[in-house]
């Protein structure tokens, strides 16, 4: 039963890479393995949220041109960030056993989550942007800007939810703890009405809220059709590195005990 | 000894940073402004010096929670230890347990893929090693399509066996998994688990049953609270193990 590949000793870039992306398609596989609709399903939380606010709030704010194109350039990204911080946040736990029989640097599996959002979100821009050229969306070249948003979002994303991750394993309160802070963050965050909305003295609270400059910047790109500025990018930018940088070390500080907790 | 050692512990500790559990560890550590400690450091191994020579079984025994898994998980480099050097010479197969590492959603085939790429194994090779595994865990072509949790508990193990040996493994961890499967299939285990070792391999096994121990290891040690405290021929060490049943005073050298 010898096999001319034999086992390698695991190291080296090049492997894990593979592997995160075996990962990876696996988990996109599973996301709608067991399910009619497949796919489908990621598309229809946007959809019906977008549907509800159209009915409600397109009345209520006359002021905003195309109201379901504008609710629609955040909600696409927001579908995003909520489904892949939660996958992001259990991968360690839910990969305990594999974690528990070979030598796998945990990292491997927030990183293939990452991979499998940014898969599935890739592939739900096409449905979204027949659904935006029905709503009036009128494409330019400017809109390929999306392109480095998306990358740098997702790494803030992936930053962010990577400490939720470490923490999770030690303390499961925090998969609770986000699945109800999550309404709140949605409703803090202009989505479904304008920043403009809020009185200017109170707007500088709402940039507290990280989420806030990124939907500006992709409803920039998209909705307005405009190159963001600079400040725009010199913040997104900025709150990426630290969301990253902080992830880094909170992840290499805890993972270290991660055995024991599983 | 002139052999080449290919598993070498040396003055191994190994202790856990457990928390403390449920919500008044939580309280107490607010209140008590964080002097009074949310995780403690609890010791599982103590003073660990094994070496395993190459081409041996080497069987470890012993009573539950006294430590063999935590030590198989040493010498797989999944547990660092807190002191002590661990030299391992040598690609480490995935420790087998039951159904471990295997994803219940997906099918055997699938699993083959997911299980080879954890063992540090290249998707472009798996195809070679799928008619042997096919071959081995004797699951029909049918089965391998099936999701693995639709599986019984000796499928997962035939399946879960197959893989983690085919790549012929410098270094073999096996941690009581042999007792599930049928009679005819611990036999083709046992005959591959000498197969493995004849070419060169180590393998470390771990058991509760002496019999086992006995029909495979070389060599074999004895596991108790964290330490061992015995190691030498298979008859020696299965004595000894018995012994600890017989009069529970011994063993408990405690510090």
């Amino acid at each position: 039963m010898s096999t001319e590949q034999s086992l390698k000793q695991r190291s080296g870039l090049l492997h894990y890479t593979e592997l995160v992306f075996v990962v990876a398609w696996k988990n996109v596989k599973l996301r709608y393995k067991n399910s009619f609709f497949g796919f489908l399903w990621s598309l229809l939380n946007p959809l019906l949220f977008l549907a509800i606010f159209t009915f409600i709030f397109s009345q209520a704010f006359p002021d905003i041109e195309n109201y379901p194109l504008f609710a629609l350039t955040a909600l696409i990204f927001w579908a995003f960030f909520s489904t892949t911080s939660n996958h992001i946040l259990g991968s360690v736990v839910e990969n305990a056993s594999v974690l528990r029989s070979v030598y796998v640097p945990p990292i491997v599996f927030p990183l293939s989550q990452l991979i499998a959002g940014l898969i599935n979100l890739l592939i739900s821009f096409i449905p979204f942007g027949f659904i935006m050229y029905f709503l009036g969306f009128e494409a330019s070249w400017v809109n390929l800007l999306v392109i480095p948003c998306t990358i740098l979002f997702a790494l803030f994303t992936f930053g962010f939810s990577v400490s939720m991750c470490a923490f999770n394993v030690y303390f499961r309160d925090m998969g609770m703890l986000w699945n109800s802070l999550q309404p709140a963050l949605f409703y803090f965050t202009p989505i479904a009405y304008s920043s403009t909305l809020v009185p200017e003295n109170m707007r500088w609270v709402m940039k507290f809220n990280p989420l806030y400059h990124f939907v500006e910047l992709f409803r920039t790109v998209l909705y307005h059709g405009a190159v963001p500025s600079e400040r725009q990018i010199m913040i997104t930018g900025l709150l990426t590195l630290f969301m990253l940088v902080t992830g880094w070390i909170v992840f290499s500080k805890l993972k270290k005990g991660f055995i024991a907790n599983y | 000894m002139g052999k080449e050692a290919m598993i070498e512990l040396s003055n191994v500790d190994v202790s856990f940073l457990v928390q403390r559990y449920g919500f008044s560890s939580i309280k107490q550590y607010f209140v008590s402004l964080g002097s009074k400690k949310l995780f403690e450091r609890k010791p599982i191994l103590h003073n660990i010096d094994i070496s395993i020579e190459r081409g041996e079984c080497f069987g470890l025994i012993g009573k539950n929670g006294s430590g063999k898994s935590t030590l198989l998980r040493v010498m797989s480099g999944i547990i660092k230890p807190s002191s002590g050097i661990v030299d391992v010479r040598g690609a480490v197969a995935p420790m087998l347990a039951l159904g471990i590492g295997l994803e219940p959603e997906m099918s055997g085939l699938e699993n083959i893929k997911l299980c080879s790429a954890f063992m540090g194994v290249s998707v472009r090779h798996t195809n070679k090693a799928y008619e042997k595994i096919l071959d081995f865990s004797e699951l029909t072509q049918e089965e391998m399509e099936m999701q693995v949790k639709r599986y019984s508990t000796g499928m997962m193990a035939r399946l879960g066996f197959a893989i983690a040996t085919v790549y012929d493994p410098e270094i073999l961890l096996i941690d009581e998994v042999l007792a599930v499967g049928d009679v005819g299939f611990q036999n083709k285990c046992y005959k591959r688990i000498n197969e493995i070792r004849e070419q060169g391999s180590t393998v470390v096994f771990v058991s509760h049953f002496l019999s086992e121990i006995q029909k495979i290891c070389t060599r074999a040690a004895c596991m108790d609270k964290g330490r061992i405290v015995k190691v030498g021929s298979v008859h020696e060490v299965g004595q000894y193990y018995n012994s600890l049943f017989e009069d529970p005073g011994v063993g408990h050298s405690r510090k």
